[in-house]
């Protein structure tokens, strides 16, 4: 079974591991004569434990576990604005949306560091060894620029109705921290974050490319 | 080797009951085996016909003394018992000059039968011989074995199941119907 999963950081797709004693402590409580061996019983436990994890990760939608009170900023923000916004809500993403509240684009803490030197970047250190040796890359270079040109466009969303485990691909896939969800007309619902899958009860992230 | 290996088991037995336990398997055996038996021995006895036979011993246990198991539910006990009796009573019709092929064939086919019905019930094997090697009485009865002593009195032990295991607190009886 194992092979067939990717696991969140805190999550395990094990159940917690009973002992034969447990449970033969619990068949004790539970009164009369039960016709099942405790070996059998823990393959039982085990393997409905997994079960039940499939069916919430199949059952348990974005809009379960999404944040809904999203901070967001438009297209045409400073993009100093954009770093005060994320700074004071200690957030490290915030999504970018068009006057009628559609999602166009990302920023995250790396669109910011990619834009403080050339775009190839991809290293917080790569960036870091480019500006000391070259000093052309003082945040200067983006206090003119808005959210619009360093967002990331277009952004990876998903509607309501896709599931964590999906999700959690998604995330994993991508490499990404969040991702907003959308309506049918592309409207900002909420957004869902690594965290948020991680407290919705330790989903095991179902991998959605050839193991299926 | 690792067929060897499978020899040696693979976990405990389960624990064993409390007292009280004990006591009511003891007086709803008491109570269902008399109930056929009483009659039995009273009203069938001087008779052709019978109310009572042995696999009825082992269906007490289940009964009465493991009365949560899957095997000892309603359903179990009437389709085990009178599928049994069915394939028992064919099959002595048809290999009674054969008594081991006849004997052979109603347990395993009683067993495969009450597997695919989801009706097992151990005694039910018990029921199907027993048509075979019972006595002339038993066999003189044909199909009719089939209601009694069979139905009729794996009907009586369950009535009196759901009587006395529904007595205590802590005890309940059937699990399921069907």
């Amino acid at each position: 079974m194992t092979d067939r999963f990717r696991h969140e950081n805190t999550c395990s797709l094990n159940p917690p591991d009973i002992s034969d004693a447990d449970i033969l402590d619990a068949m004790k409580d539970i009164e009369g004569y039960l016709d099942i061996t405790p070996g059998d019983f823990k393959t039982l436990y085990q393997s409905a434990y997994t079960h039940a994890l499939e069916r919430l990760a199949r059952t348990v939608q974005a809009r379960d576990v999404m944040t809904e009170k999203v901070i967001c900023v438009q297209a045409d923000t400073p993009a100093a604005e954009v770093a005060h916004v994320m700074a004071n809500h200690g957030i490290s993403g915030v999504p970018v949306v068009d006057r009628k509240n559609r999602v166009v684009g990302v920023i995250s803490e790396k669109d910011f560091l990619f834009s403080l030197g050339n775009q190839d970047k991809t290293s917080f250190m790569e960036v870091i060894a480019h500006c000391l040796s070259n000093g052309d890359c003082l945040a200067i270079s983006i206090r003119e620029q808005d959210a619009g040109h360093i967002m990331t466009a277009p952004a990876i969303t998903v509607q309501g109705d896709v599931s964590v485990s999906a999700i959690s691909g998604i995330l994993t896939e991508n490499r990404i921290n969040r991702v907003p969800v959308i309506d049918k007309k592309g409207k900002l619902l909420g957004i869902v974050t690594r965290a948020d899958i991680v407290q919705s009860s330790c989903i095991p992230t179902i991998k959605t490319d050839h193991h299926r | 080797m690792d067929y060897f290996n499978k020899m040696r088991g693979t976990t405990q037995s389960p624990p064993g009951v409390n007292f009280p336990e004990i006591i009511w398997s003891w007086i709803g055996a008491f109570a269902g085996i008399a109930a056929v038996s009483y009659s039995h021995y009273t009203f069938f006895a001087q008779t052709d016909m019978a109310m009572i036979i042995g696999s009825f011993g082992a269906s007490a246990v289940l009964l009465y003394g493991a009365i949560k198991s899957p095997l000892a539910q309603p359903r179990n006990l009437m389709g085990g018992h009178i599928l049994s009796a069915i394939i028992g009573v064919c099959a002595y019709k048809l290999f009674s000059g054969q008594m081991w092929l006849a004997s052979s064939v109603a347990v395993a086919t009683a067993i495969a039968v009450m597997h695919a019905t989801r009706t097992l019930h151990p005694p039910g094997g018990a029921t199907s011989l027993i048509a075979v090697i019972g006595s002339q009485k038993i066999h003189s009865l044909g199909f009719f074995y089939v209601v009694m002593p069979v139905g009729l009195g794996a009907l009586i032990m369950l009535v009196v199941a759901l009587l006395v295991n529904n007595i205590p607190e802590k005890r309940r009886y059937p699990e399921f119907w069907f």
